[in-house]
Formats: C-alpha cells, structure tokens, sequence
C-alpha cells in the first residue's frame, strides 16, 4: 500500500504543479462547459432546453480527454527513463497500474464535480434524486476507467509523448461527435454502438431527465459499459505490460 | 656461309644458356619472396594473438562456466554462458563473470559494446536469449522480485521527475522500497549532505543543473541502502569537480562494503575506483583483470592504453 500512496501522491502533485497537465484535467472541461453554458444555456439568453440535452454529454467529454492525459503521462516517464527506474524497484506492474487507475479516478471525480457544478450555474436543471445522482456517478466514474484503459492501449503504440497526444484522438474522435451530445443516425448510430460514451451519455441523459435509475434499460447500459470497461483495461494493461513499458 | 651459320648457332645456344640462368635465378628470388611472405603471415597471426584485434576469433573467458556457477559461492554476481540477441544484432555474447562481494567492478567498452544490455539483464529489464546469472545468489529469470529488494540501480539517463522536488523525489523511491519513514529521512538527509545538494533538497528538479540532478540520481540509487549497486555512467556530464566528488562519494559506498557495478567511459575514473574491470567488445568479455594487471599484460602506461590496444581495430573500422 505504501508503493501506491506514494505513486499516486506524486501522480497528483504532477496535476497540481504541471501546467499542461492541470488545462487538460481540470480546466479545459470547465472552460468547455462555460462556453457551451454562455452559447446554449439560459444565462447566456439561448435557449436552456438545448443545454439540458446538451450537459450530459459533457460530462462525458471531460472523461473522453482522460484518454489523453493518460497516455501522455505514461509516454513523458517512458522516454524520461522513469517507467524503467521504477521497474528496477520492487514496485509490481499491477501497483503501478494500479496506482495509475486511483489517481485518473480522483481526477475524474474533480472533474465531474466542477462539470456539474458550473453546468448548474449555467442553467441546467436535472430532475434527479439521490439514486440517479449515484446511477449518474458510477456511470461516468465507468467511463473514466475505460479511458484509462485507452489511455494505455494509446501510450502502448505511441513512440513519443508528442504521437501519443496525436494517436488519442483516434480513440476521442469517434467518441466526441458520435457518442455524446450529437444524437448519432443512420450510419453513426452503427459507430455509435460500439463507443462506450455513447451507452454513458444516453444512461444519464435518461437518468437526469427523472428516469428511473434501477430501470431495465439503464441496468442493461450498465452492463455494457461495465463489460467495456473490463475488456478494455484488461487489454490496456497486458499491451502496455507487454510492449509498452520499457 | 656454313661457317656463318654454325657460328650464328653457337650464339643462340649461348644466349638460351644465359636466359634459362636468369629464369632459375628469378625463381629462385621468388621462391624466397614466398618464404618471406609467409614467414610474415605467420608473424602476423601471433602477433594478432597477442593483440586481441578480432574478437569474433579470440574469445576470453574467465573461468569454465561449471567452475563459474556456483550458487553457494561468495560471488555477488555469476554469469554463465550470457547471451541477448536482438533481431539481427548479438548484443551479448556469451559473457562468463563472476563478481566478488564487496568488489568495485568495473564494466568498459566501446559505444555499442554491449554493456548496458549485460547490466539492463542484471537487475531484470531485460530476459536473457541464453545463458543465466545469479545476482545475490538469485536467479534473474526466476528471482527477480528479491534481486529488486536488494539492488540499487543508477541508469544511465537522469531519471528524476523534474515537477518534484529534490527530497520528494528520494521519498518517492524510498517508499517503493518500502522503506521505514525514520530511516528514509535519515538515509535522505545523510546523502543530501554529503553530495552538497543540503540546500537543493527542497528545490524542483526542474531548475537543476546536469550535475545535480545526476547526484540525485544517484541518491536515489542509494537510497533503500542496497547491497548491490548498478552505476550506469554515473559521472556523465558532471564537471571535473562533481566529477571528483562523485568518486568520493562512490569510494565511501565501498568502505560499506557494497558490491558495486560501475559502467564508464572515462577510463581514469575506472583505474582510480575499481578494484578490476572488465573489457566488453562486439558483445565479448575480451579483458579481465585488476587495472595493474592489464596495464602489465598489455605493456601499458595507462588503462586508456589497454583500452585502446584491445579494442583499437573497432575504432579504426569506425574511423
């Protein structure tokens, strides 16, 4: 336990005091939200209702950009020498993924927290109880984790830091335009099946606008993320054991 | 006119005589040039075996790897039969050692030779193409976890996390080790000391010189107090000075009874800390001895001669 406090430890003071890494985790999700709340929300005099249907997809947005500052850090310690310095100490790969997966899902759950937050102040209102509101959480907490474990897969075939942050969108892209906010069609909604922000967006959509959170369809979503997630951390994990560490 | 003819005759006889002289005493001449020449190839093979130029050909090897491999022996490391292939490239090949606990062993070779690759196998970064090693009397391929608990390594890029601060960067790598809080200050504030970065330690990496993060790095190679240490180019980049201090610092770790293995391509710092080094060329062990000992078997001043004499048709090719 002593390994992984202290990996995770330093892991948030990176947050804390490199400035790249703070936008991309912090700020950047809060900035998104306040410029769509300005552009669609009721403060900034549009219309509130497209806001509503917008922020759920935002806060799977937030969770999306993990991708990317996952694979970012792991390549920076990579080509820093740091991934084989601590591999010379007595520090296992499941404590240093492990340590890895804690710290992304304090980050994650900083980000909701000042996603939803800033989505109330800019007029969104969600008809939600104390269930729906944890249904919500475990949601994207899932999500987050399924972007750790891309995160991974992305840092495995990336040469370099600067390749890693190029690679990412490979896995943000699809996700961004065909899983959150834009109602996926025809073809889309094909690509759509297979993103897991597609299954996190359309749970809390349906959660926040006062569905049951226990209901068969959102239990089903949960399934799916849930089965998505393990699939793809456990890949993550054995690649970047595999190939990518050294 | 008969007379002219016969006369003609004697002549051309005479002058046949002359010329078949002239051809045995040429070929004679030729068959000593031959003798010559091969009298020099021979000259030349024992010469390129006093002078091991061709390390594909000559191969050294310490001791018989049975008489090597030994679990029970007083050895920190024992290398037996090591080999690492990369594709095409044989990184390793073939390396028998054995290190003596508490010895300063140093590893020389030229750029490429295969040294880091012999030491990258020793503390588990990479697996072995044949051949094994013991390292504390574990074995690489099926120990690793206890050789980790007992090994220091210093690699050969500063590996330090820049964002952290000088001491929260040691504290990190002591609490992978698990160490005891108490002793992980104790240890941080003594090597903090006496490597002069007191006043540093609570300063970002990140606004280090080269110098003082390579004494970082070498702090934290130290820092779980290991019994074995790896020094992979310790003092590159280092002024003459630090660089000095350095081989103090590494000169102490020896009083403590550390078995310590010290790559370097400065070849003063190997003849005034190691107690031997060994030669690596083409992936070979091709020199193995005290520093003394190489400089009397080569003729040598220096170990810098030995090292030149020894791997010097490397850096001819290259040049």
């Amino acid at each position: 336990m002593q390994r992984i406090l202290a990996l995770v430890k330093m892991e948030l003071l990176k947050l804390i005091r490199e400035p790249a890494i703070l936008f991309l985790n912090l700020l950047f999700p809060a900035i998104l939200t306040l410029v769509f709340g300005l552009a669609f929300g009721g403060i900034g005099g549009g219309d509130s209702a497209i806001f509503e249907m917008m922020a759920p997809g935002l806060f799977a947005y937030a969770c999306i950009f993990l991708i990317m500052t996952v694979a970012m850090s792991f390549t920076e310690d990579r080509e820093a020498g740091l991934l084989k310095r601590i591999n010379v100490t007595p520090t296992t790969s499941s404590q240093f993924i492990g340590s890895h997966i804690i710290t992304n899902m304090v980050i994650a759950v900083i980000q909701l927290v000042i996603v939803f937050l800033l989505s109330l102040v800019m007029g969104f209102q969600p008809n939600i109880d104390i269930f729906g509101f944890i249904m919500a959480f475990i949601f994207m907490l899932l999500l987050s984790l399924c972007s750790v474990g891309l995160g991974l897969i992305t840092a495995t075939i990336s040469k370099s830091s600067g390749a890693a942050v190029g690679l990412s969108f490979i896995f943000i892209l699809p996700q961004m335009f065909f899983g959150t906010f834009i109602e996926p069609s025809g073809v889309t909604e094909g690509i759509a099946a297979f993103l897991p922000s597609h299954y996190v967006t359309e749970a809390i959509k349906t959660i926040f606008n006062g569905g049951s959170p226990f209901a068969m369809e959102i239990l089903m979503e949960l399934g799916i993320i849930a089965l998505m997630t393990i699939g793809i951390v456990i890949l993550g994990i054995l690649l970047f054991k595999r190939f990518g560490k050294v | 006119m008969v007379m002219k003819d016969m006369n003609n005759q004697e002549e051309m006889s005479d002058l046949i005589d002359g010329l078949k002289k002239e051809i045995n005493s040429k070929n004679n001449e030729i068959a000593a040039y031959i003798d010559k020449i091969e009298s020099l190839e021979q000259e030349i093979t024992r010469l390129q075996k006093l002078v091991p130029g061709e390390p594909s050909r000559i191969r050294f090897k310490t001791e018989k790897p049975e008489d090597v491999f030994d679990p029970d022996s007083e050895s920190a490391i024992i290398i037996k039969d090591l080999v690492k292939q990369f594709e095409e490239v044989t990184a390793v090949n073939g390396i028998n050692l054995e290190i003596k606990k508490g010895e300063l062993f140093g590893l020389l070779g030229p750029n490429g030779a295969g040294k880091t690759t012999t030491i990258n196998i020793l503390v588990g970064l990479l697996n072995p193409t044949e051949g094994s090693a013991l390292v504390g009397g574990y074995d690489v391929k099926k120990d690793l976890n206890k050789i980790k608990e007992m090994i220091g390594v210093c690699p050969q890029e500063a590996s330090v996390y820049k964002f952290l601060k000088g001491r929260e960067n040691v504290e990190l790598f002591g609490n992978l080790f698990e160490m005891d809080k108490n002793l992980l200050k104790e240890r941080a504030d003594k090597f903090f000391e006496s490597s002069g970065l007191k006043e540093a330690s609570n300063r970002k990496a990140k606004g280090y010189s080269g110098g003082m993060i390579r004494q970082l790095n070498l702090i934290i190679a130290l820092i779980n107090d290991p019994k074995i240490v790896f020094l992979d180019e310790p003092t590159v980049g280092m002024d003459p000075r630090a660089r000095r201090n350095t081989w103090n610092f590494i000169g102490d770790l020896k009083k403590e009874d550390k078995t310590i293995i010290l790559t370097t391509h400065y070849i003063e710092e190997a003849e005034a800390l190691c107690d031997r080094v060994g030669i690596i060329d083409y992936g070979e062990l091709i020199a193995l001895g005290t520093p003394k000992e190489l400089m009397e078997k080569h003729d040598a001043q220096d170990l810098e001669e030995v090292f030149m004499k020894i791997t010097g048709r490397r850096i001819l090719e290259g040049a």
